[in-house]
C-alpha cells in the first residue's frame, strides 16, 4: 500500500516538475546542443551559408590557429588577474563593512553602485579615463608626478589589458565583498572571542578563524567571478575591441566575430565549445582545490 | 495543486513557447504594404522626408524606419542576426560599403541586375556602384558616399610661409616644424584596431604605389617593398620623436575629430563628416581649415579610401517589387536632396554633384568632388571582413612595436593567401 502511495507521489512530483524542466529544456538544453552540433559543422559561403558535417575537422582547425590560441592565452590572463584582485580587493572590503561604525547602512548600499551599472556604460567611461590625452588617469599620475609623459593606456598590450583588468575589478569588487560579506556574518561572534580571551591578536584571528570558515564563501566568490571574466565581452569589446595587435582578444569576442562578421558559424561554435570545456574544467579545479583544503 | 492544475500549467508553457517561437509575425497590417529597413538613430530624422515623399509616389505602400544602434559594428550583428533568421524583418537593407560580400555571398541578397538597367546605373558613381557587385551581380546600389581626406590647419601653414603638402615627406616635414607636443601633434588618424585603420592603411600603402588584395586574380601585395614602406611611414610617425601622439593607435575617428577640432593637431586624416563639424562656432578651429586629397610618394592626388552607405533588397522579402521601387526613388535626384542638404552627406548621383541646389547647401561638395572622383573602393572578396581583420591585428601589431614592419607584413600576406586560397 505504501509502495502504491510513493511510487503515486513521485508520479505527481514528475507531473509537476514537468512545465519547469520543459521550459529549460526549451531556453537552455536546445540552444546549447545546437551549439554543440554546430561546432561539428563546416560552414562555407557559396550561393549561400552552405553547412555540411565535419566530424572533428573543425574543431582541430583551432590547434593551427595563432590568434585562437593568443585568445586563449589573454582570456586566461584577463581572467587569473581580474579575480585575484577583485577576490582580494572584496575580500578587504568585506572585512571593512563587517564592522560596525555610523553610516555603514549607506555605505553598503552605495558600494553595490558600480555592480549596478551596465558593463557598457562603465567600460565608455574607463575608457575615457584611460584616454591618453583627455583622461584621468594621466593627469593624476602627470600631477603626483608618477609619471612624466602621458602613458597611452589603451594603445600599448601591456597597458591595455592592466586598463581592462582595473575596469572590470572596479566593477565587479562590489559583488565579490557582497558574497564575502555574507560569509562573514555567518561566522559565529563567540568563536573570535574565545580566540581573542585566548590572547590571540588581530591578525592571527583572521588567519586561523575568519579566513578558514570563510573559504566557502571565497569559493564561491572565485568560482562565479572566474566563469564570468572567463566570459568576458562588453568590457573588452568597448574600451580596446581587443586591440592592439589582438593582445586583447577574449575567446568570446572571437568567437562573435566568427559568427557575426566571417558568418563562419561552425568554427564560431567551435571556439565557443572549446572555450566552455576549458571554463569547466576551471571551475572543477577551483571545487577540487577548496573541498581538499577543507577536508585537510 | 490538483493532478490537472499540474497539466494544464504544463500546456500553458508549451503555449507559451510555441508563441515565443512564432517566426517575425510581423505580417502586413491591413492598411497597405508595410516595408521596413533599418537605419542608424542619427541618420532617421533624414530618412523620414523619403519615406514620404515615396508614400506619395506609391499610395498603398508605406516604408517603416526603424531605429539602430548609432556604432556601424552594432548595426551589422543585428543586420545579420535579422537576415540570418530569414523571417522578413527586413525587406530592405542600409548597408555599408564592405558589407556587400558577405551578405552576398551567404544569398540573403536579391541580385538588381534586371531592376537597375544601364541607364540607372549610369546615373550613379562608378565607382560606389562597382563596389556593389559580386561576383558580376549588382547587390548593393550606392545612396550616399563617403571619401578619405587630409585637414589641415590653413591658418598655421599660411603664417609659417608653408604650402599644403602633397607628398608624404612634405606633410612630414610640415606636421614636424609646426607641432608642439603633447599640446599640438603634427599629424592625426585613425589607429586603432578596426575597419577605420584598413581605410587609413590603404591610402598610405597606393600613395606609395603598393596594393593590398586584386579582386579579381586574388592577389596579394601585402610583403613587397611598398607595403613595407607604407608601414614604415606610420611607425615612424608613431614612433619616438614622431609627429603623432602614441595613443593615435587607440583612436578611431572621433577622438582624432576632438583633437583636431579643439586645435592640437595640425594635419588630420579623416572623413567629409568633420568638415561641417570643424567649421560650427564652438570648433576652435573654425574657418581655419583646409582639405587635401591624402599625400603620395610623386605628388600626384592622392587616392582617398571609397566608403559610403548603399541600398539592398533582402531575399526574404514578401514585398520585392515594392522594396525594388523604394531604391529606385532613394536614388532619384529629388531624394538625394532631400537627404544631403540636410545632412552634409555626398550623395551617390554624379548629377546630384553638380546641382546648384545642393551646393548652394553645401559649397564644400564641390571641393570634395574633385577629391571623389579618384576614390579606390576595398576589394570586394567573399571572406573581406576576416582579410581586414588579419590586416588590422598585423598592422597594429607592428604600431605597437610587438613586431617589426616586415615580419607583421610577411605574416599578414601569408594569412590573407591562406584565406583568399581556401574554398569560397
Amino acid at each position: 500500500m505504501s509502495t502504491v502511495l510513493a511510487r503515486r507521489a513521485r508520479r505527481e512530483r514528475a507531473l509537476l516538475l514537468s512545465p519547469v524542466l520543459l521550459l529549460l529544456a526549451l531556453v537552455v538544453a536546445v540552444p546549447a546542443l545546437r551549439v554543440l552540433l554546430l561546432g561539428f559543422t563546416r560552414t562555407e559561403l557559396a550561393d549561400g551559408v552552405v553547412s555540411s558535417w565535419a566530424g572533428l575537422a573543425t574543431h582541430a582547425r583551432t590547434l593551427g590557429d595563432g590568434r585562437f590560441l593568443s585568445a586563449l592565452r589573454n582570456t586566461a590572463v584577463f581572467t587569473f588577474l581580474s579575480v585575484l584582485l577583485e577576490v582580494t580587493l572584496g575580500t578587504a572590503l568585506a572585512l571593512l563593512l563587517d564592522r560596525s561604525f555610523r553610516g555603514r547602512g549607506v555605505l553598503r548600499a552605495v558600494v553595490l553602485v558600480p555592480w549596478a551599472l551596465p558593463t557598457s556604460v562603465m567600460a565608455l567611461a574607463w575608457a575615457w579615463i584611460f584616454h591618453d590625452t583627455f583622461g584621468m588617469a594621466n593627469d593624476l599620475l602627470l600631477r603626483i608626478g608618477l609619471v612624466e609623459t602621458p602613458v597611452a593606456w589603451l594603445a600599448q598590450p601591456g597597458t591595455a589589458m592592466a586598463a581592462l583588468v582595473v575596469a572590470d575589478a572596479w566593477k565587479t569588487t562590489p559583488f565579490v565583498a557582497l558574497i564575502i560579506l555574507a560569509g562573514l556574518q555567518g561566522i559565529p561572534r563567540e568563536v573570535v572571542e574565545a580566540a581573542r580571551v585566548d590572547g590571540a591578536g588581530a591578525f592571527a584571528r583572521f588567519r586561523r578563524i575568519t579566513l578558514p570558515l570563510l573559504v566557502p564563501s571565497l569559493v564561491v566568490a572565485t568560482l562565479f567571478r572566474s566563469i564570468q571574466a572567463w566570459g568576458a565581452f562588453d568590457v573588452v569589446w568597448v574600451m580596446t575591441g581587443g586591440g592592439p595587435g589582438g593582445s586583447t582578444e577574449t575567446l568570446s569576442l572571437y568567437a562573435y566575430q566568427s559568427w557575426f562578421r566571417y558568418l563562419d558559424f561552425g568554427y564560431g561554435a567551435a571556439i565557443a565549445v572549446q572555450g566552455m570545456l576549458v571554463a569547466l574544467l576551471l571551475a572543477a579545479l577551483v571545487v577540487r582545490l577548496a573541498s581538499r583544503r577543507e577536508e585537510a | 495543486m490538483s493532478r490537472r492544475g499540474a497539466g494544464a500549467s504544463a500546456v500553458l508553457a508549451l503555449l507559451l513557447a510555441a508563441s515565443a517561437c512564432r517566426p517575425g509575425g510581423n505580417a502586413a497590417p491591413g492598411d497597405g504594404v508595410v516595408l521596413r529597413m533599418l537605419v542608424p538613430a542619427n541618420e532617421r530624422p533624414f530618412w523620414l522626408p523619403l519615406a514620404e515623399t515615396f508614400a506619395k509616389a506609391r499610395p498603398g505602400v508605406r516604408l517603416e524606419l526603424e531605429e539602430g544602434p548609432v556604432p556601424t559594428d552594432l548595426r551589422e550583428s543585428l543586420t545579420t542576426s535579422a537576415l540570418l533568421s530569414r523571417d522578413g524583418a527586413y525587406d530592405l537593407v542600409y548597408l555599408d560599403v564592405t558589407w556587400t560580400s558577405k551578405l552576398a555571398a551567404a544569398g540573403w541578397l536579391l541580385p538588381l541586375d534586371d531592376a537597375f538597367g544601364e541607364e540607372e546605373r549610369a546615373a550613379l558613381l562608378p565607382q560606389a556602384l562597382t563596389a556593389g557587385v559580386f561576383r558580376g551581380r549588382l547587390y548593393r546600389v550606392p545612396f550616399r558616399t563617403d571619401v578619405g581626406l587630409l585637414y589641415y590647419r590653413a591658418d598655421l601653414l599660411a603664417k609659417a610661409g608653408i604650402a599644403p603638402p602633397r607628398t608624404f615627406a612634405e606633410l612630414e616635414a610640415a606636421a614636424r616644424r609646426l607641432q608642439s607636443p603633447p599640446d599640438r601633434w603634427g599629424f592625426l588618424w585613425q589607429g586603432a584596431q578596426y575597419e577605420g585603420l584598413v581605410c587609413f592603411f590603404l591610402e598610405v600603402l597606393h600613395g606609395h604605389g603598393g596594393s593590398w588584395i586584386d579582386p579579381e586574380t586574388l592577389e596579394v601585395g601585402l610583403d613587397r617593398p611598398e607595403a613595407e614602406a607604407a608601414l614604415a611611414f606610420l611607425v615612424r610617425a608613431r614612433g619616438a620623436g614622431g609627429i603623432s601622439p602614441p595613443g593615435v593607435t587607440a583612436y578611431r575617428e572621433e577622438e582624432t575629430r576632438h583633437l583636431f577640432q579643439s586645435g592640437r593637431a595640425v594635419f588630420l586624416r579623416s572623413w567629409p563628416y568633420v568638415f561641417r563639424l570643424a567649421q560650427r562656432e564652438e570648433s576652435a578651429v573654425a574657418g581655419r581649415i583646409g582639405v587635401l586629397p591624402v599625400p603620395t610618394l610623386s605628388g600626384a592626388p592622392g587616392s582617398g579610401t571609397l566608403g559610403g552607405w548603399g541600398l539592398a533588397v533582402a531575399r526574404a522579402s514578401r514585398r520585392p517589387e515594392e522594396a525594388i521601387a523604394f531604391v529606385r526613388h532613394a536614388t532619384t535626384l529629388p531624394s538625394q536632396r532631400l537627404f544631403c542638404a540636410p545632412t552634409g552627406f555626398a550623395p551617390a548621383r554624379r548629377d546630384a554633384w553638380a546641382d546648384p541646389e545642393l551646393l548652394a547647401a553645401n559649397p564644400f561638395l564641390a571641393e570634395l568632388g574633385r577629391i571623389h572622383a579618384s576614390a579606390t573602393a576595398r576589394p570586394v572578396v567573399a571572406r573581406y571582413a576576416q582579410a581586414s581583420d588579419v590586416l588590422q591585428r598585423h598592422l597594429t601589431a607592428a604600431l605597437a612595436g610587438l613586431s617589426p614592419p616586415r615580419a607583421a607584413l610577411a605574416a599578414a600576406a601569408r594569412e590573407t593567401r591562406a584565406l583568399l586560397g581556401e574554398a569560397p
